[in-house]
């Protein structure tokens, strides 16, 4: 069944020496789903986004990408895959034009797109300026947008709206939604502002202290006793 | 090496983003006409002389600037390249008899190949580590050097015995300052112009991506070690060819010029001329050297002066002089833009 995912993680652990920052966590990532990934500090939401992308090597578990197995390939194969991400802090390359490292970034991918990346995120305008002279905001849409080029199959988010206004985070959460309603793209999404993950998530994951505390879908999550009780608390 | 180099994908932006072939072509010829009108009016054979010294130093400076400007990264042996090229031109000069231009076509492709293959390991090494390595490796090979008291003579310096024709001209040529300040110069203008070209292929903004932000382009798809490894190559290579113009002007290399106070001294006009464009560290070898000559006519301590000189550059113009004259030349140009609006 594992096939039918976009992306699945089986009882995936990650060590920090003693430490264990993801203890067996089991998820997936249907077509074009948006799931939220949410939990307190510590809980090892970041941690399970590098785990995914390679960054960080698991102690235990696997991960497969459209049922292929890829626990064993580093970052690259898995970019060339289709798996990319964004990062928590901005990762740019801030003193080229906007324009030239989206067309480096097309170049690694056959029949890439990135004018179509561009205008999709409202940076077309700007692919003649270098990025550190533009605002924070495009700075982090240009996050997303390296991306996005290629339109892989499954994108992860480590907190893509830190440091926007609740304007342009909601801007940047109606892209998301388009794009994985009309790319079919598949979103995993680590955020703390709960007002965007629960209004465009399909479904939702709940981490505490590296362990999966609870998943299903908005209302399910937001209903769920234990979730409520560890980080949700009254806001819910 | 040409799979790094290939992205025909990035021509259109690249011609936005550096000057056309047809302008390049042009500085180049506006760069020899200086060389040639220098050429022409100096009279004074010391100056010349010195200007020779200059320009072969700047080719070295080029090379340096080079790894620093695509790679980020802070050499404190490139020396290793420039001494290592005149002792392998002359061995392979006394011992083979082979032409002096295949002799350094050879020597400059071994040398490319050697720092090609140690710069797969060291070039993994971040930060000031790696400045310590490539110190370690060149003093080592100082070391090496002085102590073989055989063929390479040892701390004296090995002689090299040129063949009277050389690239199809008289020794004589070469080791004449006038002359040899020329053809120096040219060798210069074209290096500046073929790294210039190299940079406008894909080859440019990946290894520019890759110094900005090595993790991030992992993550859009590039492997990152070998474009690393092909600028430290590169870097190495154009040194050798100031080290092989030192060796055909003086006839001698000895284990001084693999010495990590001529890297250092090197990295001074680096910094001086700025390494954010091409012939930046070209400038900065040029003034480092007429700054020596002039200042040090009137005073023994001219390297004090030099250095409150130098600590002033890098205050008031962070990118050298190079920096410099860009903002001022893009300050100038706003300002006739605002004019004429």
């Amino acid at each position: 069944m594992s096939a039918n995912y976009a992306l699945e993680a089986r009882d995936l652990s990650v060590r920090y020496g003693g430490v264990t920052a993801n203890d067996g966590v089991s998820m997936h990532l249907a077509q074009g789903e948006i799931r939220g990934l949410i939990g307190p500090n510590g809980a090892g939401k970041s941690t399970f986004i590098d785990a995914l992308s390679g960054r960080r090597a698991i102690a235990a578990g696997s991960v497969h990408l459209a049922g292929s197995d890829i626990t064993a390939l580093g970052v690259v194969e898995r970019r060339l895959l289709g798996l990319s991400r964004s990062f928590q802090r901005t990762s740019i390359f801030p003193g080229m034009r906007i324009g030239v490292q989206m067309e480096l970034a097309a170049s690694k991918i056959p029949d890439a797109d990135p004018d179509e990346v561009m205008r999709e995120l409202g940076l077309d305008r700007l692919a003649g300026r270098v990025a550190d002279e533009i605002s924070y905001g495009d700075q982090r849409r240009l996050d997303i947008a390296l991306a996005l080029v290629g339109r892989p199959s499954v994108l992860l988010l480590d907190e893509p709206m830190a440091g926007l206004s609740v304007e342009e985070s909601m801007k940047l959460a109606r892209h998301l939604r388009n794009l994985a309603r009309n790319w079919g793209v598949s979103v995993l999404l680590v955020e703390h502002d709960m007002e965007v993950v629960f209004g465009i998530s399909d479904s939702i994951t709940v981490l505490e202290t590296g362990k999966l505390l609870a998943e299903g879908t908005p209302d399910e999550v937001r209903a769920h006793p234990k979730v409520r009780e560890a980080y949700l608390g009254s806001a819910a | 090496m040409s799979a790094i180099i290939t992205a025909t994908a990035l021509e259109d932006t690249q011609v936005k983003r550096n000057p056309g072939v047809m302008r390049l072509c042009a500085m180049a010829a506006a760069a020899v006409a200086v060389g040639l009108t220098v050429n022409m009016s100096v009279t004074s054979n010391g100056l010349m002389s010195l200007l020779t010294q200059a320009t072969i130093y700047a080719v070295f400076a080029l090379g340096l600037g080079f790894l620093l400007k695509q790679n980020g990264m802070v050499s404190f042996g490139h020396a290793l390249f420039f001494g290592m090229a005149g002792y392998l031109v002359g061995a392979a000069v006394t011992l083979t008899g082979w032409p002096v231009g295949m002799v350094v076509v050879l020597t400059v492709a071994a040398i490319g190949m050697f720092a090609f293959g140690l710069a797969l390991v060291i070039v993994r090494v971040p930060g000031i580590a790696f400045g310590m390595l490539t110190l370690a490796i060149g003093q080592s090979f100082y070391v090496l050097v002085s102590k073989s008291r055989g063929f390479t003579g040892g701390a004296d310096g090995m002689n090299i015995n040129f063949p009277a024709q050389v690239f199809g001209m008289e020794l004589a040529s070469f080791q004449n300052p006038s002359s040899m300040f020329l053809i120096c110069w040219l060798v210069l203008v074209a290096l500046v112009l073929l790294l210039a070209l190299l940079l406008r292929t894909g080859f440019g903004p990946l290894t520019e991506a890759i110094r900005e932000n090595e993790e991030r382009a992992r993550f859009i798809g590039f492997r990152t070690l070998l474009p690393r490894a092909a600028v430290f190559a590169v870097s190495a290579m154009v040194t050798a060819v100031g080290g092989v113009l030192s060796a055909l002007y003086t006839g001698f290399v000895s284990p001084e010029s693999l010495h990590w106070s001529v890297s250092g001294t090197v990295l001074i006009m680096v910094v001086l001329g700025g390494s954010r464009t091409l012939w930046g560290p070209a400038v900065g070898a040029v003034v480092y050297y007429l700054f020596r000559d002039f200042v040090g006519e009137h005073t023994t301590h001219w390297m004090s002066i030099f250095g409150v000189s130098l600590i002033a550059v890098i205050v008031l113009w962070p990118a050298g002089i190079a920096g410099g004259v860009m903002r001022a030349a893009t300050s100038l140009q706003r300002a006739a833009a605002r004019r004429l609006a």
